[in-house]
C-alpha cells in the first residue's frame, strides 16, 4: 500500500501491484518479458530471506539481535539459520534478506579475516577494527549496486572501538547506503523496534547533537538493553508475519563477542479469543 | 600454507573492481584520456541503458516521476546580419515546474571568436562545448592558424553522433568569425548540423520565430538587430513558461564577441508595453487632429 | 524542452515495468550556501530519511574539502558518500603533485568532469561548493547530478528547496523589494555574517516546520577569507542562545583563511 496521502484512494499501479503480499517466489513465475531478456541477467530478487536485525548501545558494548527464520516467500523454509556472525574477536554482522548473498558475504569476510590472521603471524599487522570491516562492506555493497548486481541484504555492524574506547554500530544495504546511530533497525523492525530502542535509550541517555547521550546522561546497562531487545523481539514477533519465536542476542564488548543460544519470548494470544470480524471468523 | 591461504582467502581482486570504462570515472580524468581524446563514459551494466537512463532521470519532463531532474534551457536565438551575428538567450533553468535557477549563462564562450548556446540538457551543452573550446585550441597549435566555425561546429557533430541514442540532449548554435565573414550552425545531440542564417532553439523558439521573422532582413542596423534579438526573447519568455527572467544579448563581429547586456525580461516587456500604449496614443492623436484620445 | 523529446525516450518508458531493482533511492534532508564579501556559509542539516522512516538523526552532509573550501552534498546518501570520497582522494593527488591546494574554481571545474563521466549513470547527487576565491571574495557554486554548473550568490538544494530559494531570492537577490528612489537596490552577496547566519537558521527552522525530511540538527560552516576579522562570530553574545561555534584547523598549511563549524539543534519530531 502506498502511504502517501496523494495517493489515498487512488489505484494500485502496476508496480505495487507486483506481489503486495510478498509470496514471492511461491505461486509466481519470475517476471518475463522481451525487455528482461538482455545480455546480462543478473539476480534481482531475493528468495530465501531473513526478517528484521535490530540493535542497540549500552553502557560498555553494543547487542545485537536476530531470529533464526529462512523464509521461502511466505513458507517458513529453514527455522534453525543464524544471522548473526561473529567477525573476527570484536565484531558483529547481522544480517537481514537473502540467504545465499549472507552466505557469500561470510566466505568473503572469513576468508579476509583469515588472510589477515597470517599477516599478523609474521609481522606487527593490527587487526581489522569494527569500522574497517563496516567500510569494507560498504565498499562491497556499494561496487555491487553500481554493477546493477546487488547483494539483496540489509545488515547491521556492531562492535568494539578501541581507538575510541566505545562501541561502534552501523548500518549498511544493497543500495550501499550508509548510517549509524545508537539505535538501529532493519526492514520491518525499523518500523516496529526502532520507536521502542529509541524511547528507551532516550529515555536514559538524553541526546546532544549528535544522538549521543547528553552531558549527564549514561548509556542502559546490558541487563536494561536486553529487556529492550526482548521486548523488541516479542513485539516484532507479534506483527511480522515473516519472523518466529526464536532468536539468538549477541553482544560485543571490551571482552569480545558472544552469541546466546537460541531463546524464546513469552507470548500471549488469549485476546484473540475475543476477536470478531478477520478472516473466517465473521460472527 | 600459502595454497591454503589462496583458496579460502576471497576472490574479491578483480572481482569486486571497477570495470575498464568505470576505471575513468574512478581515475577522474573526466572522459578524457591522457591525449585529450573522448574515452569510454561509465555506463551502467543493463541490457538497455537507454531505457535505464530515461527511467531515472528526467532530462526532457517526460518522465516527471524520476528522482534525478536535470536542468535543462529553453529559448536561444541567433542571426547572421550584415553587421554580423546577434545572440540572444534567456536565463531560465526548469526541473519539472520548479524554476531551479533564473540566471543561467546559456551563451557559451567557447573562445574570444566563438560562441555556443545551451538549449537542452544544461551539462550537455556546458560540458562538450568546452570540451570543443579546448579542440579549438589544439586545432590553433597544430594550424597556427583559427579554426573555422564549420570546423568547430563539425568536431560538436561527430562527437555527438558517436554518443546518439544514448540520451545526450542538446540543440545549439555555433556562432563566429572566420575567414569567410559570420558564420553560424546549428548543431544538435541528434546528429544534425546546419548551416543557415537564423535559427531558434528551445520550447520558446516558435514565440521567437515569430518575432524574429517579420523583422529579419540582412541589411539591418547594428542597433536594429539587437533590438530585433532583444525583442524576440522578450515574446518568447512572455508567452513560454519554461522561458523568462533575464536576457543575455551577444553580438558576434570580425574581431570577436562583445556581450552587449543583460537585460530584465518583466521590465522590458513592460518597457515594450508602454511603448505600445504611447505610439497607438498618438496615432490617434495624429488621426483626429491633434486631440489626445483615451484608448483604453 | 520540449523540441527533443526523442521518440526512443517514450517507447522506453513504455515498456512494461516489472519488480527490478532501483539503484536510486532519496534520503531527504536539505543543504544550503550563502556567499558574504568576505566569507561564504555552507550548511546542511543532520537527518537521514527513507520514506517516512528517520534512518539517522546525525548523518554529515557537510565536508570541509580544503582550508578555504566545503562542500554539501545532497540526495542519494551512498552516492554523496563515495563522491565526496573520490573528490578527497583526488584533492590528495592535486596536493601531492603540485604542493599546494587546489582553488575553488579549480574544484567547481573538476567536480563538473567528475559528475559528467557518470552522465550515463548519473550520481543522483545535487552539490553546492562555498568557500573563497584566489581574489578573497567569498563563492558559492551550485551542481545538478550531471555537472552543469553556475556561480552564485546564494543557493538552496533538496528537499526544501523549493521552500528556501524562494525566500532567498527575496533576502538575498532582494526580489520583488521595492526601494526608495534615494536608495538604490543593493548588490547581493554583501550581506554582514550576522544577518546570513540569521537567515540559514530562519531558513531550516522553518523548512523544519514545513517538511518532514528536514530536522534534528543543523551544522553550518563559516569559511573565513585571510585577514578578516573574526569577532563577528567568535565575540561573546554574536550568535543566538544554543549555538555552537568551533573552529576547525587548517588541513594544509594554512594560507590565513579560517573555518568555523557553528552548530544547533533542529526539532526532532
Amino acid at each position: 500500500m502506498n502511504h502517501h496521502p496523494a495517493a489515498w484512494g487512488q489505484p494500485l499501479t502496476a508496480h505495487q501491484q507486483f506481489d503486495m503480499y510478498s509470496t514471492n517466489p511461491m505461486g509466481m513465475s519470475a517476471p518475463r518479458s522481451a525487455h528482461s531478456h538482455g545480455p546480462v541477467q543478473n539476480t534481482q530478487w531475493p528468495l530465501v530471506t531473513g526478517t528484521s536485525v535490530i540493535g542497540i548501545k549500552y553502557e560498555g558494548g553494543v547487542m545485537l539481535a536476530a531470529d533464526n527464520l529462512a523464509s521461502y516467500g511466505s513458507l517458513a523454509r529453514f527455522r534453525d539459520i543464524e544471522r548473526l556472525h561473529a567477525l573476527g574477536t570484536h565484531t558483529i554482522l547481522g544480517v537481514a534478506g537473502d540467504m545465499s548473498d549472507f552466505q557469500y558475504l561470510k566466505k568473503e569476510l572469513d576468508g579476509l579475516l583469515r588472510e589477515e590472521e597470517t599477516l599478523t603471524l609474521t609481522d606487527a599487522h593490527p587487526p581489522l577494527s569494527p569500522n574497517n570491516l563496516y567500510t569494507f562492506l560498504a565498499n562491497l555493497f556499494y561496487a555491487r549496486r553500481n554493477k546493477i548486481n546487488p547483494l539483496w541484504n540489509a545488515c547491521l555492524v556492531g562492535g568494539w572501538d578501541f581507538k575510541k574506547d566505545e562501541s561502534f554500530l552501523g548500518y549498511v544495504d544493497l543500495l550501499g547506503t550508509t548510517y549509524t546511530a545508537p539505535t538501529l533497525a532493519t526492514g520491518f523492525g525499523a518500523h516496529i523496534a526502532q520507536p521502542l530502542l529509541r524511547e528507551a535509550y532516550e529515555a536514559k541517555a538524553g541526546v546532544d547533537l549528535e544522538g549521543r547521550p547528553g552531558a549527564d546522561g549514561r548509556l542502559l546497562t546490558a541487563e536494561e538493553a536486553e529487556a529492550v531487545i526482548d521486548d523488541c523481539m516479542k513485539v516484532l514477533y507479534y506483527r511480522d508475519a515473516r519472523s518466529i519465536n526464536k532468536y539468538q542476542v549477541a553482544r560485543v564488548t571490551k571482552d569480545g563477542v558472544s552469541i546466546s543460544e537460541s531463546k524464546s519470548s513469552e507470548t500471549e494470544w488469549m485476546y484473540a479469543e475475543g476477536l470478531r470480524g478477520y478472516g473466517g471468523q465473521t460472527q | 600454507m600459502d595454497t591454503l591461504v589462496a583458496q579460502l582467502a576471497p576472490s574479491r581482486r578483480g572481482d569486486e573492481g571497477s570495470s575498464s570504462t568505470a576505471e575513468w570515472a574512478n581515475n577522474g580524468y573526466g572522459n578524457l584520456d591522457a591525449s585529450g581524446a573522448v574515452a569510454g563514459m561509465d555506463v551502467p551494466g543493463v541490457p538497455d541503458p537507454l531505457a535505464f537512463l530515461s527511467m531515472h532521470t528526467d532530462s526532457m519532463s517526460t518522465n516527471p516521476q524520476a528522482k534525478i531532474k536535470l536542468a535543462h534551457g529553453t529559448t536561444t536565438l541567433a542571426f547572421r546580419f550584415k553587421g554580423g551575428i546577434i545572440v540572444a538567450v534567456d536565463s531560465r533553468a526548469t526541473a519539472g515546474s520548479y524554476i531551479a535557477s533564473g540566471t543561467v549563462k546559456k551563451v557559451i564562450e567557447i573562445n574570444p571568436y566563438l560562441l555556443g548556446t545551451m538549449a537542452g540538457g544544461a551539462a550537455d551543452c556546458q560540458y562538450w562545448e568546452t570540451y570543443l573550446g579546448m579542440q579549438c585550441r589544439l586545432h590553433e597549435l597544430r594550424n597556427k592558424e583559427r579554426i573555422s566555425v564549420a570546423a568547430a561546429s563539425k568536431i560538436l557533430s561527430n562527437l555527438v553522433y558517436q554518443y546518439k541514442g544514448m540520451g545526450l540532449s542538446m540543440g545549439t548554435m555555433i556562432c563566429g568569425w572566420d575567414k569567410t565573414g559570420p558564420a553560424l550552425f546549428y548543431v544538435d545531440s541528434d546528429g544534425q548540423r546546419l548551416k543557415g542564417d537564423l535559427f531558434s532553439v528551445g520550447s520558446g523558439s516558435t514565440f521567437a520565430y515569430g518575432v524574429l521573422d517579420q523583422g529579419y532582413k540582412w541589411d539591418l542596423s547594428d542597433e536594429e538587430a539587437q533590438e530585433l534579438g532583444r525583442r524576440s526573447i522578450v515574446a518568447a519568455g512572455h508567452r513560454d513558461a519554461y522561458s523568462g527572467n533575464t536576457v543575455n544579448l551577444f553580438h558576434v563581429r570580425e574581431n570577436g564577441w562583445e556581450f552587449i547586456k543583460n537585460y530584465d525580461l518583466s521590465e522590458l516587456w513592460y518597457e515594450y508595453e508602454e511603448k505600445k500604449k504611447a505610439d497607438l496614443a498618438a496615432a490617434s492623436a495624429a488621426a483626429a487632429g491633434g486631440v489626445p484620445i483615451d484608448v483604453e | 524542452m520540449a523540441l527533443f523529446a526523442a521518440s526512443a525516450q517514450q517507447e522506453a518508458v513504455a515498456a512494461p515495468i516489472q519488480h527490478r531493482f532501483d539503484p536510486y533511492e532519496d534520503n531527504g534532508g536539505t543543504i544550503l550556501s550563502i556567499a558574504g564579501a568576505d566569507f561564504s556559509v555552507i550548511a546542511g542539516d543532520t537527518r537521514q530519511s527513507q520514506g517516512y522512516n528517520i534512518q539517522t538523526r546525525y548523518a554529515r552532509k557537510v565536508w570541509q574539502l580544503t582550508d578555504k573550501v566545503v562542500l554539501a552534498t545532497n540526495g542519494f546518501a551512498a552516492d554523496g558518500a563515495n563522491f565526496v570520497k573520490k573528490v578527497k582522494q583526488r584533492l590528495e593527488w592535486y596536493e601531492n603533485a603540485h604542493q599546494k591546494q587546489m582553488s575553488i574554481k579549480s574544484i567547481a571545474r573538476m567536480i563538473q568532469t567528475m559528475l559528467y563521466a557518470k552522465r550515463f549513470f548519473p550520481y543522483y547527487v545535487y552539490n553546492i561548493l562555498g568557500g573563497i576565491e584566489e581574489d578573497g571574495t567569498g563563492a558559492v557554486y551550485s551542481f545538478d547530478p550531471v555537472g552543469s554548473y553556475e556561480r552564485e550568490a546564494c543557493r538552496a538544494a533538496g528537499a526544501a528547496q523549493s521552500l528556501i530559494q524562494p525566500f532567498l531570492d527575496n533576502q538575498i537577490y532582494f526580489r520583488n523589494q521595492t526601494f526608495p528612489a534615494d536608495q538604490p537596490k543593493p548588490i547581493p552577496g554583501n550581506l554582514p555574517l550576522g544577518t546570513v547566519l540569521g537567515l540559514v537558521i530562519d531558513s531550516f527552522t522553518s523548512a523544519t516546520e514545513r517538511h518532514i525530511e528536514v530536522g534534528d540538527g543543523l551544522e553550518m560552516y563559516v569559511v573565513m577569507a585571510k585577514g578578516r576579522a573574526v569577532d563577528d562570530l567568535t565575540s561573546k553574545g554574536a550568535l543566538p542562545e544554543g549555538v555552537v561555534v568551533e573552529e576547525l584547523g587548517p588541513l594544509g598549511e594554512g594560507g590565513g583563511e579560517r573555518t568555523f563549524l557553528v552548530r544547533r539543534t533542529l526539532k526532532r519530531d
